[in-house]
């Protein structure tokens, strides 16, 4: 697999504050979560991929070159949405899109069909001739994606994008960044809605203190991080009779049943998977199974717990 | 370097620019100063204040007037804020996050802001010659403008490029224009002393530390090329700037503010080309 970012041992030395050893390797094609409280480095780690900072020490490349030596070259395929964007507030969406265009190398003039269809994409297609001042919160997040996908670029890096958007916004973006890396983009996503990270990443990488405590998929984290996983099985009706409750109990891996109220909450160990047991026995006794999965707070709780174990 | 994403970003600063409205307002103060006193003279019918052998150079008032101070200042507003409000808007690391290198940045903000300035002279030299032939009548000599806008341009530099060289080092807008006026002001006021001092005392001394005072050349290089080309009568009006030349020629005071407009220039690129591009300042 191609490696479109390469970061070892990279270390930001601020005086007061240091942020590193930090590592991270993401192929193309990945949609990478970003996590980390704030102050952690993520914002720290993605200027240095962005050859904005200097590390003080280590290795850091973007698609395979030097983003502060080879500037030009490395950054030429890479598109960057900044955390709480402040756009030039003097310029239309338009222009600014144009701007970026130009800094692109793009003739403008040629480009412009692309920066329509961009707007468009991004919801704000009648907002082009504004003034950047007069848009709200979450237009200019979402002109800040615009301005990053300026070029097409194969590598698009976010800093926190969905902040400000409104639901019918977030599931546009989600679909548009899942369009990206169909079509063969990589997206690096920093984010605080863990539910967002969940639903459209394909791997974690977690900051915490400067340092990354985790790298890898979201259900290795998971594994890792809790001792045990919690599966929701949602029943018609949801009050379960005791038999059920006491038959689930009784499944290998499992290890505990509560009443929920769509149903029963089962702890489960974090190495077994008693979802296929579970549905055989809800479906033999009778009951109606309308759903079965792992609880939505999972990846909340494992993040919690991965920052609290490496508090401590 | 490319020169494409130069003049994009040359375009961006000087709309950026020309997009602040204390920019705007020193820009119409800058006009108001050099095309007002013809409309003055015109409305108090006192004429006679102006002899007849000097009518046809009154265009000089308008071109001189506003040199010594008020493009100083433009200069000075225009450039403190080139760099430092990028900073502090937090809009220079998605400026600098595209494939741009630094040098480019730098310079087509350098250039944006400078060509600003320029428009801003021409405009005043423009409207100053309209102004003086409408009130004075034909206006003679017209062949030196071009040089004297020029080496005005020139001079412009200096200051310009210091007051930008504070913004990069400094981040800070209202601060880098603060400090910058103030070398400004102070070499002003210690070049009017020295120049008092040598008037009353005949020391060289005084005239050779004048000499290397920031403002001198500036001062200077528009003085020396024009005075010799009008009658010593007219030299009553050169003196409205409150300027007095005090490099010994055009190519001294040329060689003194290259030198301190590149100065700046590199110590700016120099350190912006090291340091962080920091995120928003506030």
């Amino acid at each position: 697999m191609e490696q479109v970012v390469s970061i070892q041992q990279a270390v930001k030395d601020y005086g007061p504050k240091v942020i590193g050893p930090v590592d991270l390797a993401v192929e193309k094609g990945e949609i990478v979560g970003f996590l980390g409280p704030n102050g952690s480095g993520k914002s720290t780690t993605i200027r240095m991929l962005l050859g904005l900072i200097r590390p003080t020490s280590g290795v850091v490349r973007l698609m395979q070159l030097d983003p502060l030596e080879q500037h030009v070259k490395a950054l030429e395929n890479v598109g960057y949405s900044p955390e709480l964007p402040n756009l030039q507030s003097f310029l239309s969406p338009k222009e600014l899109l144009r701007l970026t265009a130009r800094e692109l190398g793009l003739q403008w003039k040629g480009a412009d069909p692309q920066l329509a269809a961009l707007l468009e994409k991004v919801g704000l297609a009648q907002y082009g001739d504004y003034k950047i001042a007069k848009l709200s919160k979450g237009m200019v997040q979402r002109l800040s994606v615009a301005q990053s996908m300026v070029g097409s670029p194969k590598v698009l890096i976010l800093d926190e994008p969905m902040i400000g958007i409104d639901p019918a916004g977030v599931v546009q973006f989600r679909s548009i960044f899942r369009e990206f890396v169909k079509e063969g983009g990589t997206i690096i996503m920093s984010s605080h809605i863990l539910s967002e990270v969940e639903s459209l990443c394909t791997s974690l990488a977690v900051i915490h203190s400067g340092k990354m405590v985790f790298r890898g998929g979201i259900d290795g984290f998971i594994r890792q991080t809790l001792s045990s996983r919690s599966i929701l099985v949602e029943l018609d009706p949801p009050a379960a009779d005791p038999s059920l409750v006491q038959r689930v109990s009784s499944v290998s891996g499992v290890r505990r049943v509560s009443p929920a109220p769509e149903g029963l909450l089962v702890e489960a160990e974090k190495d077994s998977d008693p979802r296929a047991e579970i549905a055989k026995i809800v479906v033999t006794s009778g009951g109606s199974l309308m759903g079965l999965r792992y609880s939505r707070s999972e990846l909340d709780e494992a993040y919690i717990a991965a920052i609290r174990g490496t508090a401590q | 370097m490319r020169p494409s994403r130069v003049l994009t970003f040359a375009e961006y600063e000087a709309r950026r620019a020309v997009a602040r409205k204390k920019v705007l307002a020193l820009v119409a103060l800058t006009i108001l100063i050099g095309v007002a006193p013809y409309y003055l003279l015109d409305a108090v019918h006192d004429t006679s204040l102006i002899t007849p052998p000097l009518r046809p150079y009154m265009w000089v008032v308008g071109v001189f007037l506003p040199q010594a101070f008020f493009v100083q200042f433009t200069a000075l507003l225009i450039a403190a804020g080139s760099m430092s409000e990028e900073y502090e808007q937090g809009t220079a690391e998605i400026l600098l996050s595209k494939p741009v290198s630094r040098d480019e940045y730098f310079f087509g903000k350098y250039l944006g802001g400078y060509a600003l300035l320029v428009v801003i002279m021409a405009l005043d030299a423009t409207l100053s010659l309209t102004s003086a032939t409408f009130v004075f009548g034909a206006q003679a000599q017209l062949g030196v403008l071009p040089g004297i806008l020029l080496t005005q341009c020139l001079a412009a530099t200096v200051f310009y490029s210091v007051a930008f060289m504070f913004g990069e080092l400094m981040r800070r807008s209202s601060l880098s224009y603060i400090v910058s006026a103030s070398v400004f002001l102070t070499s002003e006021i210690i070049g009017g002393i020295l120049n008092f001092l040598y008037a009353l005392t005949g020391s060289g001394i005084y005239r050779s530390v004048n000499l290397y005072l920031p403002t001198s050349p500036v001062d200077s290089l528009p003085l020396l090329l024009a005075e010799p080309k009008f009658p010593s009568t007219v030299s009553t009006i050169f003196r409205l700037g409150l300027a007095t030349p005090v490099e010994p020629s055009v190519l001294a005071s040329g060689l003194l503010v290259a030198a301190y407009a590149v100065t700046a220039v590199l110590i700016a690129l120099a350190y912006f080309s090291r340091m962080d591009v920091s995120k928003r300042v506030t």
